[in-house]
């Protein structure tokens, strides 16, 4: 099946090499050029994937460093599936936003803008959708790291660290008493 | 004058009538809610400890459970509720998210440890979730803690 879907995106949309990849174990997926991802969409869609499931992103950053947005597609007439993929730099990511051919794509987007940093081309309502608005930095990146402030709040309060806990076995009767921490520590 | 009358003190009647009537305020934030209902309804009735009227505005609230996560987005609401229910207000932590940020301790970059950073907590309930039996143990903890209350002396300038 992800064959004739390939063709249908080359035949539909020039240019957007519609490349299959399948897999032994798993789903296979269809990877197209980002440049041409609304108008291969618009073929699928045309083709009967009238619905869209899923929109998530991957930071790949060890070996060929890059960020994958996924779309899981599905066409309920015809029980089928398919995940289609495209490639995207992991500076200044930025892809068409898919918002007028499927609604579901507007909270979808903002979801993976939020949490992966890609810009989505022509999206009606463009912000951050789970954390704040002014979060700084893109949490499910691979080289996130995690804010020592917020607003005034300390992430990883010194005095509530016990690192004992973390490590089963290390406990001692010594290193429990010494790093027990009054309930209050002089709060309120 | 044989009956009619009742000796008490101040202190003991005034509490006993806080004690068995805390109203709490309607406010979940995440499956510890779901005790937290659990034990509103029917089969742990939180009614018969006087606590069962969750009211839905903080205004007319005397205790916050804070049932689950608190996340950095919505401490600060958290706080602005705490600020808007009136004198005397007390606060149940339930559940180890609320009480020390539970399982995001570790990775949880956007999770408040623990609710006491912002409000000041008068019982903890541990648990992950707590059962409905452990809250009520935590709201009868409160009770007595009430029980014991001195009008007149410091307590009341505790959140000023």
């Amino acid at each position: 099946m992800h064959d004739q879907w390939a063709e249908l995106i080359n035949s539909k949309a020039s240019g957007a090499n519609a490349t299959v990849h399948k897999a032994e174990v798993g789903d296979s997926s269809i990877t197209v050029e980002a440049g041409k991802l609304k108008e291969a969409c618009q073929a699928l869609y045309d083709g009967g994937f009238n619905v869209l499931q899923v929109i998530t992103g991957t930071d790949y950053l060890e070996e060929n460093p890059r960020i994958e947005v996924s779309y899981i597609l599905a066409d309920f007439t015809n029980n089928h599936e398919l995940i289609l993929k495209v490639k995207l730099p992991r500076e200044n990511p930025e892809v068409d936003s898919v918002v007028s051919i499927w609604k579901a794509a507007n909270f979808l987007e903002r979801e993976t803008f939020d949490m992966v940093g890609v810009r989505f081309k022509d999206h009606p309502d463009h912000r951050r959708i789970l954390c704040p608005q002014d979060w700084e930095g893109f949490p499910l990146r691979k080289d996130y790291e995690a804010a020592k402030e917020y607003n005034g709040m300390e992430v990883y309060p010194e005095d509530k660290l016990n690192l004992d806990d973390q490590v089963f076995g290390t406990k001692t009767a010594a290193t429990a008493v010494s790093n027990k921490a009054p309930m209050t520590n002089g709060r309120y | 004058m044989q009956d009619g009358v009742l000796l008490t003190k101040v202190d003991d009647f005034l509490n006993w009538g806080r004690k068995n009537s805390l109203w709490p305020m309607t406010f979940g934030l995440a499956c510890c809610a779901i005790e937290m209902m659990a034990t509103g309804a029917s089969k742990y009735d939180l009614e018969r400890f006087g606590c069962g009227a969750f009211m839905a505005t903080p205004r007319r609230a005397d205790l916050m459970i804070v049932a689950g996560t608190v996340t950095l987005k919505m401490a600060s609401r958290i706080k602005l509720l705490y600020d808007q229910m009136p004198e005397p207000k007390y606060v149940i932590s339930m559940g180890s998210c609320a009480n020390k940020g539970g399982p995001y301790w570790q990775h949880g970059y956007h999770v408040l440890k623990g609710v006491d950073e912002i409000v000041p907590v008068d019982v903890y309930v541990p648990g992950c979730p707590p059962r409905p039996e452990a809250l009520i143990e935590g709201l009868m903890t409160l009770q007595k803690k009430i029980a014991n209350e001195r009008l007149l002396r410091d307590k009341w300038v505790k959140h000023a």
